[in-house]
């Protein structure tokens, strides 16, 4: 067989914000070259790597994704100075992805909450941060095409919506909430707090895109063993019939631009170290909001200096996240984590108010993992054999829990991704990333969200507590390669077009101006989904 | 797809086909050692299982698997030198209690090696892992005993045991009675 080495459109990642994008392409009729760094493996073969991974490693998405040397992803098993994200700063910048086919929404939990509309204009309305290039009732009908692709269950009922305002059902009914939840939803309610339904890409009570219903395999992180929550893998043989070609275990090193400054062509190495080109009309980078621009600033060029689309010096910058502090309770009566999914509610009204002027808001969870793999060396550890072990294990699985305080922060350009003088084994540059949470959000936890996560766990009955010491990052990726209508402060426009470079389109979370508290996924699908319907257009001008 | 070669290294899984065809491999050579009197090394390995699933019984008083039970030794013997020492001992201050169960002579066992190991044999068949630790070696992952004691209600995570929006029956008290094990 002869490689194809060009197509209209070439897609470098072969993630959600990819597939989605190909696909209207396709329909579209343009042909589409998608490119991704690491290996394609069947949904079996992760599953089986995760069931024989020791049990204190199971919260380590990477032991059933394990990193090919060409294609190197963050893993639990590197010490610092090894290790492919190269970390500086105040606050670590810790983050979990895979250079897999499918990207890392085969391990996402499949959390999708909207953004609101004040959390698109912080500045406006608070005097932080960023507004967004375009106001809430602009991306909305982008939100609906998200939730109807991805199979987004949530509830019919307003008052349990967030936000309520929305211009069309969610296309499954929410999944229920498991009897822990039930009481977690009843204690937050005599705080005066609403824990709602978790609107999730997982299928509810029926299958959806050929995909079955979920059946509470309490496995969604790292991998959802059926498919019934959303994973973009389940869209790859679709694409294929549909005429696209993928490349793997392919990784572009850099992007090549003309006289006139548009792209002309990638170049990737296969694992063998040998380069190849791959020409097109339009290019599209979705391989993540931390490859991205890692991936721009190793093109600089004569004509770009800086970086490919890098005119602004923002490629790299506003790296943000939603940095979260967990508290670990123990109550008296069982709460039973581990029935149904593995976040299935959430208290968000807790990320909105006036006070957003003077710090962050966050958002409250209560995770729904099983937690025998977290209690039982520790149960071991306490010396009981017999019935006594056995009634540990069962007590500390059924009555501990995690309830997370989730927080947005604020872009700050100081917060920057850089190239290493470090090399991966193709010896590229390995990542750099300065950051630090800011006080915005350190303020939020002393003051705010941490007081409410306590008076939670208080009304839990919760006979110990335990704080995470420090900010652990959710693993949303946010900020790189952010958007503007402002050409001198902003990588893409608000269509997540380069500014520098008209052919070439960077959607998904790097592009997002402001991280809100919920997970980032629905939002940066919603950039791709606007994005490629500008790309259509402007193919058909072209 | 038009796609580059399959990984050349092929060394990034273990799959449980595999994983199952080795502990097939050694319970069949333990087989044909035991049948084989001049294969002594083989025969004593033989014997040490028996004692190793007669002390594992003695340690936890549930149904152990000797699929698992194999996996556990093979690690044993090569982490605990001394272990047919270890074996007897164990087993003799059980017996010197006329034990049934584990409470009758725990505390028996003298503080040190013995009990380090008899902990050890315990918490190889709860966790399903020689160790906490990231390189533990895994026995087993659906069969560790932990998740035996919360089987009436919390699926083995990958392993659902309930149905499309089907979990939401009451919360089960402490107090209910233990799963039959």
């Amino acid at each position: 067989m002869v490689a194809k080495t060009s197509a209209d459109v070439v897609i470098v990642g072969t993630g959600v914000v990819g597939v989605v994008i190909a696909e209207q392409l396709l329909d579209a009729g343009h042909s589409v070259l998608m490119i991704e760094a690491g290996p394609r493996v069947t949904r079996a073969e992760v599953v089986e790597n995760w069931r024989n991974a020791p049990l204190s490693v199971k919260g380590d998405t990477s032991v059933a994704y394990p990193p090919r040397p060409w294609a190197p992803h963050p893993t639990g098993a590197e010490k610092p100075e090894d290790a492919y994200l190269q970390l500086r700063g105040p606050d670590s910048y810790g983050q979990t992805f895979i250079r897999y086919a499918g990207g890392s929404t085969w391990h996402w939990a499949g959390t999708s909450w909207r953004m609101t509309p004040e959390d698109m204009r912080l500045n406006s309305l608070y005097g932080v941060g960023r507004d967004w290039a375009f106001d809430y009732d602009t991306l909305e009908p982008y939100y609906v095409r998200t939730e109807n692709k991805l199979g987004i269950c949530g509830p019919a009922d307003p008052a349990q919506q967030w936000p309520a305002r929305r211009s069309a059902p969610y296309p499954m009914p929410e999944l229920p909430f498991s009897p822990g939840e039930v009481r977690f939803t009843e204690i937050a309610k005599t705080l005066g707090y609403n824990n709602i339904p978790v609107t999730q890409a997982r299928n509810s009570g029926i299958p959806y895109d050929g995909r079955p219903a979920c059946c509470a395999n309490n496995n969604c992180v790292p991998v959802c063993p059926v498919a019934a929550k959303y994973d973009a893998e389940t869209a790859l043989n679709r694409l294929e019939k549909k005429g696209a070609t993928i490349l793997v275990d392919s990784v572009v090193y850099q992007v090549e631009t003309n006289a006139q400054n548009k792209i002309e062509a990638v170049s990737y190495f296969d694992q063998h170290k040998q380069s190849h080109r791959i020409s097109g009309k339009l290019f599209v980078l979705a391989c993540n909001g931390l490859e991205n621009p890692k991936l721009l600033l190793m093109s600089k060029n004569d004509r770009n200096p800086n970086g490919v689309a890098n005119s602004s010096d923002q490629v790299g910058r506003n790296m943000m996240d939603h940095p979260q502090l967990t508290l670990t309770v123990t109550t008296k009566e069982p709460f039973w984590s581990g029935v149904g999914p593995v976040v299935n509610s959430g208290i968000m009204e807790t990320s909105q108010g006036d006070f957003r002027s003077q710090h962050a808001g966050a958002y409250f969870r209560y995770n729904n993992f099983a937690r025998n793999r977290f209690v039982t060396f520790a149960a071991l550890k306490k010396g009981l054999v017999g019935k006594a072990l056995d009634a540990e294990i069962r007590r500390m699985t059924a009555c501990t829990a995690d309830i997370v305080a989730a927080h947005e922060v604020l872009p700050d350009a100081n917060n920057r991704l850089t190239l290493s003088e470090k090399t991966d084994w193709l010896g590229l540059p390995k990542p750099s990333i300065y950051y630090d949470v800011g006080d915005y959000t350190r303020r939020s936890a002393e003051v705010y969200s941490l007081p409410i996560a306590k008076r939670i766990a208080e009304a839990m009955g919760a006979i110990d507590v335990k704080i995470s010491p420090k900010f652990n990052q959710s693993k949303h990726i946010m900020g790189g390669t952010i958007m503007g209508n402002d050409a001198a402060t902003s990588v893409v426009d608000a269509d997540c077009r380069a500014h520098d470079h008209e052919n070439l389109f960077i959607p998904g979370g790097g592009a997002m101006a402001s991280t809100a508290c919920g997970n980032s996924t629905i939002t940066m699908v919603a950039l791709a989904i606007k994005a490629g319907d500008a790309i259509v257009s402007q193919m058909r001008g072209a | 797809m038009n796609s580059q070669p399959q990984d050349p290294t092929h060394r990034f899984t273990l799959s449980r086909r595999s994983l199952l065809r080795g502990s097939a491999s050694i319970l069949a050579a333990g087989i044909v050692a035991a049948l084989c009197p001049t294969l002594s090394l083989a025969a004593i390995d033989g014997d040490i299982r028996t004692k190793f699933m007669q002390l594992s019984n003695l340690l936890i008083n549930h149904e152990l698997s000797p699929a698992v039970g194999g996996r556990i030794v093979e690690t044993a013997e090569r982490q605990y030198k001394n272990l047919p020492d270890m074996l007897d001992a164990i087993i003799k201050v059980a017996q010197s209690r006329n034990a049934i169960v584990v409470e009758d002579f725990f505390a028996d066992i003298p503080d040190g090696e013995l009990k380090d190991f008899a902990h050890w044999v315990i918490a190889s068949w709860y966790s399903g892992c020689s160790s906490d630790k990231r390189d533990a070696i895994v026995f087993t992952y659906e069969e560790a005993l932990t998740f035996k004691t919360t089987s009436d209600v919390i699926t083995i995570p990958s392993y659902g045991i309930s149905g499309p929006n089907l979990w939401t029956r009451p919360t089960v008290p402490l107090s209910a009675p233990m799963p039959r094990f």
